[in-house]
């Protein structure tokens, strides 16, 4: 899938994204690799069911499953910055499990691949993390 | 009258002499001062950078020879064609990310001072550097390496680092500015208040620049952190 499938795809998500994000988001950061290979100009918020949660170096991983516009299950593979990093912002490895619904919001690979580097997450409790690790 | 004579000539060199002893010995013990492990600019914490950038900031425009400028743009496009992971970038591959980029990571690291050595323990891929202030030069017949051979001294409020034997395997700052095996960097770390500490870069490699440049980064001081471990390879690929 191309970057602007994506974008139309998730337009109404983005639009609703833009709105609430762009105010905030000032500095996107990557922590393992240069960064680059996301599309750090269009944040973008997902939500989705849980389907595994990896604690681990140099990436916090969560797998996605988001439904597109036609109710398809696409899966999402979320990369957060490291475990350190994330506890020291409030994170706790056990705070994820399969089965949670979450909203994610952060930057698309521009390759097309169904990858985002994380920026903020908000579990079903409504609870908000940074998802890079530096406030 | 010899004896008084050479009696005057002793007491005379020795009132003349006398005040040069002094400043001597008083040199000396400033001297010694400055450089005892107690006396020493107190550069020790863990800092952290209070905002990403993916340069180094360089204070001008890097005076690139041809062939490191195309090398930027070379890399610059590849980032952004890549998958995430798969790039060209070396630390993509948990190889070190040499000096300066080593303190352009987004990860705290820690200065640890000892009587003939600077300890600096970074928490991305573990790393360390040794800076020796014991008045040792680099060696000869370096081999090169990613993180380089460090030496400093202390001048005044600062401690100044200078760093030789790097390979040509590592990019300057996360967005590829290239470097040669001749790179030599400067590096003036100075406390600017409690909580500020300032380096100032100086990239000196005539084989990728036509002439030195510098740049400037700050970091925080991270009171309540300490340093802990990171695995670079433990989970480092795209599933």
């Amino acid at each position: 899938m191309q970057p602007g499938g994506i974008a139309m795809k998730y337009s109404r998500v983005i639009a609703i994204a833009s709105a609430m994000c762009v105010l905030w988001i000032s500095v996107p950061l990557f922590a393992h690799h240069s960064g680059s290979a996301f599309d750090q100009e269009h944040p973008v918020t997902l939500k989705g069911t849980v389907s595994s949660f990896e604690w681990s170096n140099p990436h916090v991983f969560i797998a996605l499953d988001v439904k597109d516009d036609k109710g398809e299950v696409e899966q999402w593979r979320v990369e957060a910055n490291s475990p350190n990093m994330l506890t020291r912002v409030g994170w706790k490895k056990d705070m994820i499990k399969e089965g949670d619904q979450l909203a994610v919001t952060g930057f698309l690979a521009k390759t097309g691949r169904k990858i985002m580097r994380l920026h903020s997450l908000t579990l079903s409790n409504g609870q908000q993390f940074d998802g890079e690790g530096f406030k | 009258m010899r004896n008084l004579f050479m009696a005057f000539v002793l007491a005379a060199a020795g009132l003349i002499g006398l005040p040069i002893t002094l400043a001597q010995t008083a040199q000396h013990a400033g001297a010694a001062k400055t450089h005892s492990a107690s006396t020493l600019p107190d550069l020790s914490g863990v800092w952290f950078m209070p905002e990403y950038h993916r340069t180094l900031l360089p204070k001008e425009d890097p005076p690139f020879q041809p062939w490191a400028e195309a090398l930027l743009k070379k890399r610059d496009l590849e980032n952004n064609t890549a998958d995430p992971d798969t790039g060209p970038d070396p630390i993509e591959r948990c190889i070190p990310p040499g000096v300066p980029r080593i303190m352009l990571q987004p990860f705290p690291w820690e200065i640890v001072q000892a009587k003939d050595r600077v300890i600096m323990i970074f928490e991305y891929q573990a790393l360390t550097r040794q800076i020796f202030t014991d008045g040792r030069g680099h060696p000869k017949d370096l081999d090169s390496t990613y993180m380089g051979h460090s030496i400093g001294k202390y001048e005044a409020d600062s401690l100044v680092v200078d760093t030789v034997g790097f390979n040509d395997k590592t990019w300057l700052d996360p967005k590829g500015l290239p470097h040669s095996d001749a790179l030599h960097v400067i590096e003036r770390i100075r406390r600017v208040d409690h909580d500020t500490l300032q380096v100032d870069y100086t990239i000196d490699d005539l084989k990728a620049y036509t002439k030195p440049w510098t740049a400037q980064r700050i970091f925080k001081l991270k009171p309540d952190w300490e340093i802990k471990e990171y695995v670079c390879a433990e989970n480092n690929e795209v599933k």
